[in-house]
């Protein structure tokens, strides 16, 4: 009997954290700021396309066209960004 | 005091004019309350880290508590890897939840109700989870953007789309706290002035509105911070951990 009490202890504590740590994947913030995640991600995404496409048609003075497209891409990525934390919710 | 719910938000200045160049780094009532608030944090998390008895004191259960919340709020979104970034992402959360808290006293400045102050926050995280992924990656954290298993045909809208949910990270990210923290305080300004106007006969019901958006508002200011600290920690994992 060479290890001493404390140490058995801090192993089967250790053990413990480890075990707990690895069945508890699942993220689990509160309903009220899941909801606030998907709005602002949704917008956000549409801003960063819009500003990309202004800049773009500022440099190139294809004045209406890229701003247009890149609108459409930016609500396609905000969509998509939705979906995606909306998947990582459910896992 | 005036009615306007939007007088709250002004930025004035405190004490004389410094200017640097054409930059104006006056002192500030904003700068005031960061600076409060980075005291407040320094000072309680100093007084609880004094002594460390076996059985805590209230102050010291409080550092603890604090200290293991965030660390299992690390470990459960971004593994063991991100352990080295825990004193970055403590006084991040930690600092984002006192300025929203100092907030709620009744005739202080709300830092966090400011776009540009989050913006740099979330600017800041942004730039660097992107060096640490580049570090960590290479060249391969440019796979982030060109997910498996896409026809060839598609590649290049897909790798625009990704590119523009990248870059609508700190976005996001700044815009939703500082919408919560204006649109609560706002709310709650006008709700004070309508006790004001109606009186003493019908100034009872915006008053238990009050009341409760007080406690609404207190919800959110913590729920904020933690959103903010969390989803930090979700970019921080996509940069450490790379699979798309």
């Amino acid at each position: 009997m060479s290890k001493d009490p404390f140490k058995t202890r801090l192993e089967i504590a250790k053990k413990k954290v480890d075990k707990r740590n690895s069945n508890s994947k699942n993220l689990n913030p509160s309903p009220i700021g899941n909801a606030f995640k998907l709005s602002t991600e949704l917008v956000s995404a549409v801003a960063v396309g819009t500003i990309i496409g202004f800049i773009l048609d500022k440099t190139f003075g294809t004045k209406p066209w890229l701003i247009l497209i890149f609108f459409f891409v930016g609500v396609v990525a905000g969509i998509a960004n939705v979906i995606r934390s909306a998947k990582n919710m459910q896992k | 005091m005036a009615a306007n719910p939007m007088n709250q938000f002004e930025v004035y200045r405190i004490g004389p004019e410094i200017k640097i160049g054409t930059f104006d780094i006056s002192f500030t009532n904003a700068s005031l309350f960061m600076i409060v608030s980075s005291f407040a944090i320094l000072f309680i998390f100093n007084l609880g880290s004094k002594k460390k008895s076996v059985i805590p004191n209230k102050i010291q259960l409080l550092a603890e508590l604090s200290y293991s919340f965030v660390a299992k709020m690390i470990s459960d979104t971004a593994g063991s890897k991100a352990r080295p970034y825990f004193a970055f992402i403590f006084s991040l959360f930690m600092f984002v939840l006192f300025c929203n808290m100092f907030g709620m006293i009744p005739y202080t400045f709300t830092v966090t109700s400011h776009i540009i102050v989050t913006f740099m926050l979330a600017a800041f995280i942004f730039i660097g989870v992107t060096i640490i992924g580049f570090i960590k990656h290479g060249f391969g954290y440019l796979k982030l953007f060109v997910p498996s298993g896409v026809p060839i045909v598609l590649l290049p809208l897909i790798v625009v789309i990704e590119i523009i949910s990248y870059l609508s990270r700190p976005i996001s990210l700044s815009v939703r706290l500082f919408a919560n923290m204006m649109a609560g305080h706002t709310m709650m300004k006008v709700f004070g002035g309508f006790v004001v106007s109606l009186g003493i006969v019908g100034g009872w019901l915006p008053l238990s509105f009050s009341v409760a958006l007080t406690g609404l508002e207190i919800l959110v200011a913590f729920l904020q911070a933690y959103v903010f600290a969390i989803l930090t920690c979700i970019y921080l994992n996509d940069a450490l951990n790379l699979h798309h």
